[in-house]
């Protein structure tokens, strides 16, 4: 079984049993939706962090933006017949212009610039949005819109529908959970799936490359600006469909859909969950967001133990949780190689070390005194 | 008319806050290569701590307690925690100081509440300057001339004092400065500090005119970002010049189209960033491919 | 000729780094740019690879006006540069360093291939190997790049140039640093890429300049000093006093 299936296969597996396993720590179903959607949020937010190098501090713009354009598609242009994809897919749509467009301005700019003018488009749209009681509610927001069906060939499918009683004991009953898990369960999984071909995809090599290395990469030919707008459409686009699917689950967009905190979230939940990992900014949003329902009933000051926690990643764990933990096995699992292949060579003598040493450099180790090791044992 | 008028005068004030918070950003920037989104937090300390000093003491005590508190508080977090990232990449300082900045609103939100605090009413604070038609706030005027005298003495600092010049000779080449034997570990913490101070100072004398509320540094860091971007990163005059603009833009513009005040500033610094992203004054360095 | 400037300059404010430079290189020639340190050598090549902008003249390449070209197009076109220090991707293989310029070369600029993986362009691969056996560092194509010896980063900055199938190779000082085994391997490398594309070199090795070079170009002060054979630089007075510390070469060895 090769890695990306088996990646999707866990995938699936953690999708299916999270729900269940949530409700025994006291988390809501409601709650396992909503942490399913803003992840696909975050993992837009990291494709541009973690992959491209760029930290936006406006991605509120995208979030709320593809929120209030999916209840502005139910409200103004199908109140009667409200469509879900269709909501869904002009939100994103929305989402994606707008990137292009704040991205085409951007993305020449380098490291703190860019942050600044995502940070002023965030704040135009903020303003504008907030002032707009025409379209947009202004402080109130949009609430009350029609629930969006979900069309599937003959059927119109509420996605409040729960699912078949069925009581399992402390992991709670399986009509918790609506269809709308199970919807969002999907996109996440497709989400998922999608962004690691990406990565490891020759557009996602380039991504890589530039990132690693500008000067280098321009100076053998890759048009570094226009991979980046790239990478800030499709960041911008997944981000969108979060906040459209989010707006249509909770049934209203609130104007801080598109503030400020709302964009410095997603930075918290990126990095104290791991950049350049697909499963960090999902793990980290679901471990915040998770904290933020249980503790904040409980205590007053959970802000600030957020606040704590995430300097606390900075400053000693700039891999995340997850980039943390994955570097550690990587390094573990190098000194098991290295070792695996010396005890190897001294039960084996003399002959098998050239196709070892050609694994070892074909597997791309890069720790090459271990490779090197090797021939000197043999000689003693 | 009248309206005009006191609209430039409250721009006149505005934007003397954003040029004092500017300053501080700039020079910091300048010399530590430091983006500090944390500086609004000093702000607030300050005033925060000026509100409490003037409720038992008054006015005078709390300008003097703020900045030597704020710069204290500097002093720990430079020590501290900052030092390792000045030479890092703009994503790490930009991603620490933020965090800073959250923890200091969520600890201010907890010691002193969510909700606006008023600023007690003292009688200095009470009259006003008759100049013709136009009644306007005597606390204000006194307020634009006291951070006029405070920036009139922070660029006296850099012009004539050694530090000074080391601070203005490591935003052209730190290097150097350290080879030529500059104490440069000295100099940036007294930069830090100073930085701090003023924003601290300011924020102590600006609390009877603005609302004081744990939100209020990052509501008054995130306009003189636009100022430092629009005025120059790293530019003393550029701050200043910046800050006036963005100050005298915001209130005229409350004035004639209210909705469009807040949103303004942001098209002025994104305009600044697409045609001239070195700001008014600022160096051309390479910050666009 | 395959590579012409005229008139070439590039000033910052009121320091003129290259002043009028007239160069012109024929397809297939080995041409050494040498100078005395601050003559604006890399300056030159800066603006031949079109990392820097020129402030007057203009460059042909292939009789066509390249001038206003940014340097990812001059790549695309033909002229690759290895940079003075070694200039790589540290994290990735040796290997994954070369197939990189090799997918630069192959699918242009930009190309949206968001879910086909890079082994799959054909030529890529192929081209990323040739590269490297050409700089002789095949044994090491797994190894992280970032590991190797100084002189190894250095083959692997011109494998890396070499793998974006170039026409002109700008070779910035390729021996600087290395023991005398690395440079003589380096030389015999840079023998053996000159007999298939045109070879543009500053170093200041000049025992290696006068033994491979086709033609020398002298720089000082940002201008043309002079232009010639190896021979004809070695007795030229001018070269003799600014550079060679007014002695021919024969007079120091004696």
């Amino acid at each position: 079984m090769n890695a990306g299936v088996r990646f999707a296969l866990f995938t699936a597996i953690g999708l299916a049993l999270f729900p269940f396993a949530f409700h025994a720590i006291d988390g809501y179903a409601g709650l396992a939706t909503q942490i399913l959607i803003m992840s696909i949020a975050s993992i837009g937010f990291n494709l541009l962090l973690g992959y491209t190098g760029l930290l936006s501090y406006g991605h509120a713009m995208f979030y709320g933006g593809g929120g209030y354009v999916a209840a502005l598609l139910l409200i103004r242009v199908m109140p009667q017949q409200p469509n879900l994809w269709l909501a869904v897919l002009g939100a994103t749509l929305a989402a994606t212009v707008l990137a292009l467009l704040v991205g085409a301005l951007a993305v020449r700019l380098y490291g703190i610039y860019f942050a600044l003018l995502t940070l002023a488009f965030a704040q135009m749209i903020y303003f504008v949005v907030e002032q707009s009681q025409d379209w947009t509610n202004g402080d109130d927001g949009l609430q009350n819109f029609p629930a969006a069906l979900l069309p599937i060939g003959p059927y119109s499918i509420d996605l409040g529908t729960a699912l078949p009683a069925l009581p399992l004991g402390p992991f709670g009953n399986l009509s918790d959970i609506k269809l709308w898990y199970v919807f969002a369960a999907l996109v996440l999984f497709g989400v998922m799936v999608g962004v690691r071909a990406l990565t490891r995809s020759q557009f996602g090599e380039v991504l890589t490359a530039i990132r690693e290395n500008e000067e280098r990469s321009t100076l053998i030919g890759f048009n570094a600006p226009a991979y980046r707008l790239a990478a800030f459409a499709i960041s911008g686009a997944l981000t969108g469909l979060a906040g459209a699917l989010r707006a249509l689950y909770d049934g209203s967009v609130p104007v801080d859909a598109v503030g400020i905190d709302r964009s410095g979230s997603f930075v918290i939940y990126t990095i104290v969950g791991g950049v350049q990992t697909l499963l960090g900014p999902v793990i980290g949003t679901g471990l915040i967001m998770y904290l933020e329902s249980v503790l904040s009933a409980r205590i007053d000051y959970w802000r600030l133990i957020e606040g704590i926690v995430f300097v606390a990643v900075v400053v000693f764990l700039p891999a995340g949780i997850v980039g943390t933990i994955s570097k550690k096995a990587k390094e573990r699992a190098q000194k098991n190689r290295a070792l695996l292949t010396q005890s190897l060579r001294a039960r084996n003598g003399g002959g098998d070390s050239q196709s070892e040493s050609n694994d070892a450099s074909r597997r791309g180790a890069s720790a090459p005194g271990g490779a090197q090791a090797g021939p000197e044992r043999l000689s003693k | 008319m009248v309206a005009l008028t006191q609209a430039l005068l409250n721009g006149l004030v505005l934007g003397l806050i954003y040029v004092a918070i500017a300053v501080g950003l700039t020079i910091v920037f300048g010399t530590l290569r430091l983006v500090n989104f944390a500086h609004g937090a000093f702000y607030a300390i300050g005033a925060y701590i000026g509100l409490i000093v003037a409720q038992q003491w008054g006015l005078g005590p709390a300008l003097v307690a703020a900045p030597i508190a704020v710069a204290l508080f500097a002093v720990v977090l430079d020590r501290v925690l900052l030092r390792p990232f000045y030479n890092k990449d703009a994503t790490s300082q930009i991603l620490v100081t933020f965090g800073i900045a959250l923890i200091v609103e969520e600890t201010l939100r907890l010691i002193f509440g969510s909700t606006t605090l008023q600023y007690p009413p003292l009688p200095a604070l009470a009259t006003s300057f008759t100049m013709g038609p136009i009644v306007y706030p005597a606390y204000r005027l006194l307020f634009a001339l006291g951070v006029i005298v405070m920036l009139v003495l922070v660029w006296l600092f850099m012009q004539k004092t050694d530090y000074g010049l080391i601070v203005r000779a490591g935003v052209r080449d730190r290097t150097m400065v350290q080879l030529l034997g500059g104490n440069i570990k000295a100099a940036s913490t007294i930069v830090f500090a100073l930085g701090a101070a003023i924003a601290g100072l300011v924020g102590a004398a600006a609390s009877p005119i603005y609302s004081i509320a744990p939100g209020t540094g990052f509501a008054f860091l995130v306009p003189s970002f636009v100022v430092v971007v629009v005025g120059g990163l790293g530019s003393f005059w550029g701050a200043v010049l910046g800050g006036l603009l963005i100050g005298e833009l915001q209130s005229v513009t409350t004035l004639a189209f209210p909705s469009a005040a807040n949103v303004v500033i942001y098209v002025c610094m994104a305009v600044v960033l697409l045609l001239r992203p070195q700001g008014l004054l600022g160096e051309s360095e390479v910050i666009r491919q | 000729m395959i590579l012409e400037t005229k008139a070439l300059g590039k000033s910052f404010g009121r320091f003129a780094a290259n002043a009028d430079i007239d160069f012109s290189v024929e397809a297939g020639e080995l041409r050494a740019v040498i100078g005395p340190n601050g003559a604006g050598k890399t300056t030159f090549f800066n603006l031949l690879s079109g990392t820097t902008e020129a402030t007057s003249g203009t460059i042909f390449f292939k009789g066509n006006d390249i001038t206003r070209l940014d340097g990812t197009k001059r790549v695309h076109l033909g002229i690759a540069k290895a940079f003075q220090t070694a200039n790589i991707y540290p994290e990735q293989t040796v290997l994954q360093n070369c197939r990189l310029a090799a997918l630069a070369h192959t699918q242009g600029a930009f190309a949206l291939e968001l879910l086909r993986r890079s082994g799959r362009l054909s030529g890529v691969d192929a081209l990323a190997e040739r590269a490297l056996e050409q700089v002789d560092l095949g044994g090491v194509a797994g190894v992280r790049s970032g590991d190797l010896a100084h002189g190894d980063k250095k083959r692997l900055d011109i494998a890396i140039a070499l793998a974006t199938a170039p026409e002109i190779l700008l070779l910035d000082e390729p021996v600087a640093g290395m023991s005398r085994d690395e440079a003589r391997k380096t030389e015999a490398l840079v023998r053996k890429l000159a007999s298939s594309m045109t070879v543009l070199i500053i170093e200041h090795d000049m025992d290696l300049i006068m033994g491979i070079s086709d033609s020398i170009t002298v720089l000082e002060a940002g201008r043309v000093l002079a232009n010639g054979t190896p021979a004809e630089i070695r007795a030229n007075q001018r070269v003799q006093d600014a550079y060679l510390g007014g002695h021919s070469e024969a007079e120091i060895e004696a």
